[in-house]
């Protein structure tokens, strides 16, 4: 009896070292088991979300965001029974923002557009980092909001800096920094992530606080829906032809 | 015995392991547990504080690197415009800061400031980063306490001498110059002279860095006194990079010698200067290497306080061009023959703020300069003519802080060479600092309102200068008790203690050598001790300080009172801590004293007492801190009585860290305690038998002192470097009791929540200014949870009486105490699309709910946790509950009609494209198709009498019922009172023209539509459908 109970002291010694120093490929391994399986992500083809996002207290406007592989999202979301749309089709951005007065789309800026397109990458930035052009690298173990986290530095394509913390037990993404250049001068903006739900066999994460990191301000957005591989037109991320 | 055993085998195998014990255990109170109460900053950085070192990057996009005296180190981007703090994990006290020759992202950093005054902080060490400020690594030296100067081999960057000025209060042999040839992996003292002799400067020549000059400093202050220069200072010089060094002393003046700052010209390799303090300080410069040297000028802008200012540097392109630091920073243009002040003088002295501690001058363009004084950094961009403040540097250094009874509160208290101040805790859209009023002046120390009378402050100026200040025209007026017939002289301390009395409001105490009472708002003083100090004439020879520059300036002051504590139990009962290590206590209103300091125990005679806290639970029991790091004592000492001093608790544990400055037990729960080293502020829960250090929002600055508001709860900090914190409403730390940490998840309820309306302030000011954080005008509804949330729903939600749901709110889901804001309004009402916006903040959100208590429940996952909140009125406001209940029954009938208004408009809508579309299905020759046109375009013109439709792009000024309906329910949502006669006149002339527009379509549905459905029906076409509810 005595002895078992060492060896099992042992044995969780044991287990417990290689946790402690995993490799990123592990890592990320462990990361897409944990959101359901690479061959089950690389299956979706369309996902609509529908929620509400809170843009300061007392402000809330109900949001549809729709993306469609390998690179197409649109984002609409309504405030006083009026609707904003932001979409990229794979190569062009472009918006319709009718909330002062305007009717037709218009291409969005290039800043704009880097971070529209970034947002329209189905996977997000590591699953298939290589074939990117995105450098990923562990850069260590830290606390996230008073828990641990493994922490991934992605550098991507286009240079900006992407850190992405995981949950060091379940393997999910709890936290996202990253800074990006706008004419030049970073800006730094961090995003929490959490209640996790499955859907159609993957984890999705239904709550994303996000804002200018160190800001008290946050914009919050409650995911209530998810929809997996419902037909999407293509249509519906082109900037439509103004008449 | 068999039991034994196996606990004894599971003992040693749990600490080989190191695994947590198989037994069930109390949840331990950890750091990361408070993450989610935040200390906001509320500045201000008006005054900005003490700069000890800059560098700096030129380039198109300037970057700055500031160091401060304790709030760590501060980068720009811009020029000086905006600042931001990189080394916030770190020690906050910089003594050096150097970005690497040609390689600006690699910085180096030399943690304790240099400039020895009597309040200057403590450093661990050197650091490096390599990715300018994202992350730093600690490269060693932890033990030289200060650090003055970090050069780095131009050809090399794993090549760096380190000038350690070492220890201030006691010997110590980490002092000297150090160097690393593998980039601070290692470390070899090349140059030590003795344990109270560190290095002050060096240099290295331009054109042969192997050449490099170090000034070694023969220097000590003890809390009565100061000491600089002696046989052992002296001027060294090494040819092969450091590793030897020889003494120079050709041409150097004879005697002692003190403080030396050194400067090489960059533009003219073997010229370099130097000013040395001696019997007489002057500037020298050799132009031989340094072998020998020819004194130049001993104008008071070059030999001000040495041990204060000795930086010098010379314009990289200009060799005749010296700057010299001092109390006004001095440029001489003739290779130091003269000298002039720096800017323009007036008889306040320059624009910029006095104490000038470092200089940068810009390689590529001489007139541009940046300097770091004891109230901030400054930017000239004409070689010092003109100088821009910069303020977004919050980093003053406040010693003490005190609050009002007004809402919201203000905060007042004293800094380091900046004043006493006092300004709003909290205003919507945050705090800038124009808010903030200055009082007396010199440097700042305690301050408090009169609670008898609020129009009058008591504040003070160093060496127990005091003042009576009126709010309303600021005019001040000297109160402090002066000596009387055959009294010895007043020995006040640099930072006298004023304290109010708590039992006897507007009775305030005043401490010399002697405790002083007043009742009449200073205008008379009552002695009520005898000497309370040990009067050790040994410890009283300020007047000798200064070493070989004398220097008396009060800050050397001893054997004098330090702290006053009267118990709020008992006003009869005061505390008296001195700071020769007396500490005294009376019960009998000052009749008689007992020194108890003995009883303390493991405290080495004479410590600093730093601060006295009488309970508010109990007569008999007081906490104490005591500080020794003025001898070279770093140790933490919080103590606790019961029995009047007779016997005393040690409370401070290993995970409280630095020298003590100030305990406070709360008002409420007397378990919870809070207390500021000069490393941070640590929380106990229990008494002081467990403490968290409080990390979140707070960089480890030094914590002077602590105020706890007695009605709204909130938790002011006075930082010794970072100016001022607040913590918001401190209730759930009441709360959190070993139970609660053993709980999943449990609400932590808060005080009542204000419901305030938040107003915007009509300012551009640009990016340059910092802004006080202020929480925001939501109510907070705070929780634990025992572990982060990851998987299912996390939310908060809040119902009303009746069991509605008015809100459901995405929760925060962090370990600890978590902290999330609801509006305390309820959903916005349905608008139809018009042509924009409608330019009402309130017109975007729902109705305010009434004040009163509702149900808060916490979703997690399967589990629900419930508990209530209380919402009451802004305490400004003037309107009554009937007025409020007024505004919301207008508020509910004009959201009903702006729904009334969007469901008629969408039925128009709908009925109009049901028209159209039929119409667009039948042949153009068919008669149907021209009358289905007709009806869907006088919907179009019903549908446009109802909304705006001009395009908004300009400012089109369209105003239909939409509009009108939706600004008028903005207008009176938008304010907690009774809504004004005109805007219910208003709201029924709109509701009659709704009513109308409603009967009309109505009336036209029989009339126009039927017919029309008949004849689609005769097609076999749908019918069009009046949609409208």
């Amino acid at each position: 009896m005595f002895r078992k109970i060492l060896a099992g002291f042992a044995l969780a010694a044991l287990v417990a070292v290689p946790a402690s120093s995993q490799t990123l490929d592990e890592l990320l391994a462990r990361n897409y088991k944990a959101k359901g399986g690479l061959d089950k992500i690389k299956a979706v083809q369309t996902v609509r979300m529908t929620g509400v996002m809170t843009v300061g207290p007392g402000l809330e406007a109900p949001f549809v965001l729709e993306q469609k592989r390998p690179n197409k999202m649109r984002m609409e979301f309504t405030l006083q029974g009026m609707t904003g749309v932001q979409a990229f089709d794979g190569k062009t951005g472009w918006q319709l923002m009718p909330f002062s007065g305007r009717k037709d789309p218009e291409p969005l800026a290039e800043d704009a557009l880097k971070q529209v397109e970034e947002q329209a990458d189905f996977d997000g930035p590591l699953v298939d980092y290589k074939a990117k052009g995105n450098t990923v690298e562990l850069a260590g173990k830290e606390s996230v909001d008073g828990a641990d986290a493994y922490k991934i530095k992605v550098t991507l394509k286009s240079g900006d800096v992407r850190y992405i913390y995981l949950d060091a037990d379940q393997y999910l993404e709890v936290r996202t920094e990253g800074k990006t250049k706008i004419r030049g001068t970073d800006v730094e903006g961090e995003s929490t992530i959490g209640d996790y739900k499955e859907v159609s066999g993957l984890m999705f994460p239904c709550a994303i606080e996000s804002g200018q990191k160190g800001s008290p301000q946050k914009m919050k957005m409650t995911i209530q829906k998810i929809e997996v591989n419902v037909p999407i037109a293509d249509a519906q991320f082109t900037m439509p032809v103004v008449k | 015995m068999k039991t034994v055993s196996i606990a004894a085998a599971l003992a040693a195998v749990v600490l080989v392991c190191g695994a947590p014990p198989a037994y069930p255990q109390a949840v331990a109170f950890q750091p990361e547990m408070l993450g989610g109460l935040e200390a906001r900053p509320i500045g201000p950085a008006t005054m900005s504080g003490r700069i000890t070192a800059v560098d700096a990057v030129p380039g198109a996009r300037l970057t700055i690197y500031a160091g401060t005296a304790g709030g760590g180190l501060w980068q720009s981007l811009d020029g000086g415009l905006t600042f931001k703090p990189i080394f916030d994990k770190h020690n906050q006290s910089i003594g050096a800061v150097t970005v690497e020759p040609g390689k600006p992202s690699t910085i180096w950093v030399g943690t304790g400031e240099t400039w020895a005054r009597n309040s200057v902080s403590v450093g661990d060490g050197v650091y490096r980063s390599t990715d300018a400020g994202e992350s730093w690594a600690k490269l060693g030296l932890e033990n030289t306490e200060r650090i003055a100067r970090i050069l780095v081999d131009p050809k090399d960057g794993n090549t760096a001498l380190v000038c350690a000025t070492g220890h201030l209060f006691d010997d110590s042999a980490d002092r000297g110059v150090y160097r690393t040839t593998n980039g601070g992996t290692t470390w070899d003292k090349v140059l030590y002279v003795a344990p109270d002799t560190g290095c002050a400067d060096l240099a290295m020549d331009p054109g042969t860095p192997a050449v490099v000059y170090a000034a070694m400093w023969e220097f000590r202050r003890t809390p009565s006194f100061f000491t600089s220069g002696g046989p052992k200072s002296g001027l060294y010089k090494s040819s092969d990079g450091g590793v030897t060094w020889h003494e120079v002393r050709k041409g150097l003046p004879e005697g002692d010698l003190g403080r030396i700052a050194l400067a090489v010209a960059p533009s003219k390799p073997g010229l370099v200067y130097a000013t040395v303090e001696a019997k007489k300080t002057a500037l020298y410069r050799s132009d031989d290497l340094g072998e020998s040297w020819t004194e130049l000028n001993d104008s008071s802008l070059v030999n001000t306080r040495p041990f204060y200012f000795s930086r010098m540097v010379v314009d990289p392109s200009n060799p005749g061009r010296i700057y010299k630091m001092g109390t006004i920073a001095a440029v001489s243009n003739d290779g130091g023959r003269t000298f002039s002040a720096l800017g323009s003088l007036s008889l306040m002295g320059s624009s910029y703020h006095s104490d000038v501690h470092d200089i940068w001058v810009n390689p590529k363009d001489a007139e541009q300069l940046v300097i770091g004084t004891d109230g901030g950094v400054y930017v000239s961009l004409d070689r010092g003519a003109g100088w821009r403040f910069v303020g977004s540097l919050p980093v003053g250094q406040f010693y003490h802080v005190s609050v009002d009874m007004d809402w919201p509160f203000n905060v007042y208290g004293g800094l380091q060479d900046n004043s006493s101040w006092f300004g709003p805790s909290r205003r919507s859209g945050g705090i800038p600092g124009r808010l903030w009023q200055s009082m007396s002046g010199g440097d700042g120390f305690w301050a408090f309102p009169d609670p008898t009378d609020p129009d009058i402050i008591y504040d003070e100026i160093q060496g127990g200068n005091l003042f009576r200040v009126r709010r309303s025209t600021l005019e001040s007026k000297d109160i402090a008790p002066s000596p009387r017939k055959g009294e010895p002289k007043y020995r006040f301390n640099w930072n006298t203690p004023i304290h109010m009395s708590p039992t006897r409001p507007g009775t305030i105490y005043y401490g010399a050598q002697f405790l002083f009472r007043s009742r009449d708002q200073g205008e008379s003083w009552e002695r009520i001790s005898p000497d309370l100090t040990t009067n050790d004439p040994a410890e009283q020879r300020q007047s000798e300080s200064g070493g070989l520059t004398p220097d008396n300036s009060t800050a050397e002051n001893h054997c004098t009172i330090y702290a006053i504590g009267e118990s709020p139990k008992n006003g009869d009962v005061v505390w008296v801590g001195t700071d020769d290590g007396n500490l005294q206590v009376t019960r009998d209103g000052g009749k008689t004293w007992t020194n108890v300091a003995a009883n303390l125990p493991g405290v080495p005679k004479g410590t600093w007492v730093s601060s006295v806290e009488p309970s508010h639970f109990d007569e008999a029991t007081a906490y104490v801190t005591l500080d020794g790091h003025m001898t070279g004592d770093m140790k933490t000492y919080v103590f606790r009585t019961a029995d009047f001093g007779k016997t005393w608790q040690a409370l401070a544990t290993p995970d409280v860290t630095g020298y003590a400055h100030v305990v406070k037990e709360d008002l409420v729960n007397r378990d919870l305690l809070l207390a500021g080293t000069e490393l941070g502020l640590f929380v106990s829960l229990d008494g002081g038998k467990a403490w968290a250090h409080f990390t979140s929002g707070l960089p480890s600055v030094a914590v002077r002192d602590i105020a706890i508001h007695p009605r709204d709860r909130d938790v002011v900090l006075a930082t010794h470097g970072r100016a001022l914190y607040v913590i918001d409403d401190i209730t759930p730390l009441r709360k959190l009791t070993p139970e609660v940490l053993e709980a999943d998840a449990a609400f932590l309820d808060g005080r009542p929540q204000w419901m305030v309306n938040g107003s915007g302030d009509f300012g551009f000011n640009g990016d340059g200014e910092f802004v006080g954080r202020s929480p925001g005008e939501a109510a907070v509804i705070t929780y634990y949870l025992k572990k982060r949330h990851l998987f299912g729903d996390l939310k908060v939600e809040v119902y009303d009486a009746s069991g509605k749901r008015l809100a459901s709110i995405n929760g925060g889901k962090r370990k600890g105490i978590n902290r999330v804001e609801w509006s305390m309004r309820s959903d916005p009402p349905r608008f139809a699309p018009g042509s924009g916006i409608i330019p009402n903040l309130y017109a975007l959100m729902g109705p305010r709910v009434l004040e009163g208590t509702y149900t808060v429940k916490l979703i997690k996952g399967k589990d629900a946790y419930t508990s209530t909140i209380q919402l009451v009125p802004d305490p400004r406001s003037k309107a009554t509950a009937a007025d409020r209940r007024a505004q919301r029954e207008v508020v509910d009938q004009l959201f009903a009609l702006v729904e009334r208004s969007t469901d008629l408009i969408d039925g128009i809508t709908a009925v109009r494209d049901q028209a159209a579309g039929r119409a667009a299905k039948l042949a153009p020759s068919d008669p149907l198709r021209g009358k289905l046109e007709a009806l869907s375009a006088a919907m179009e013109k019903r549908r446009t009498a109802l909304v705006a439709t001009s395009r908004g792009e300009g400012i089109s000024g369209d105003q239909r019922l939409r509009e009108e309906l939706g600004t008028l329910y903005g207008n009176v949502n938008g304010f907690d009172g009774r809504p004004t006669r005109s805007q219910t006149d208003r709201m029924a002339v709109l509701a009659a023209e709704l009513d109308a527009a409603s009967s009309s379509f109505k009336a036209s549905q029989a009339k126009d539509l039927a017919p029309l459905n008949v004849e689609l029906e005769k097609r076999k076409m749908e019918g069009i459908v009046v949609t409208i509810k």
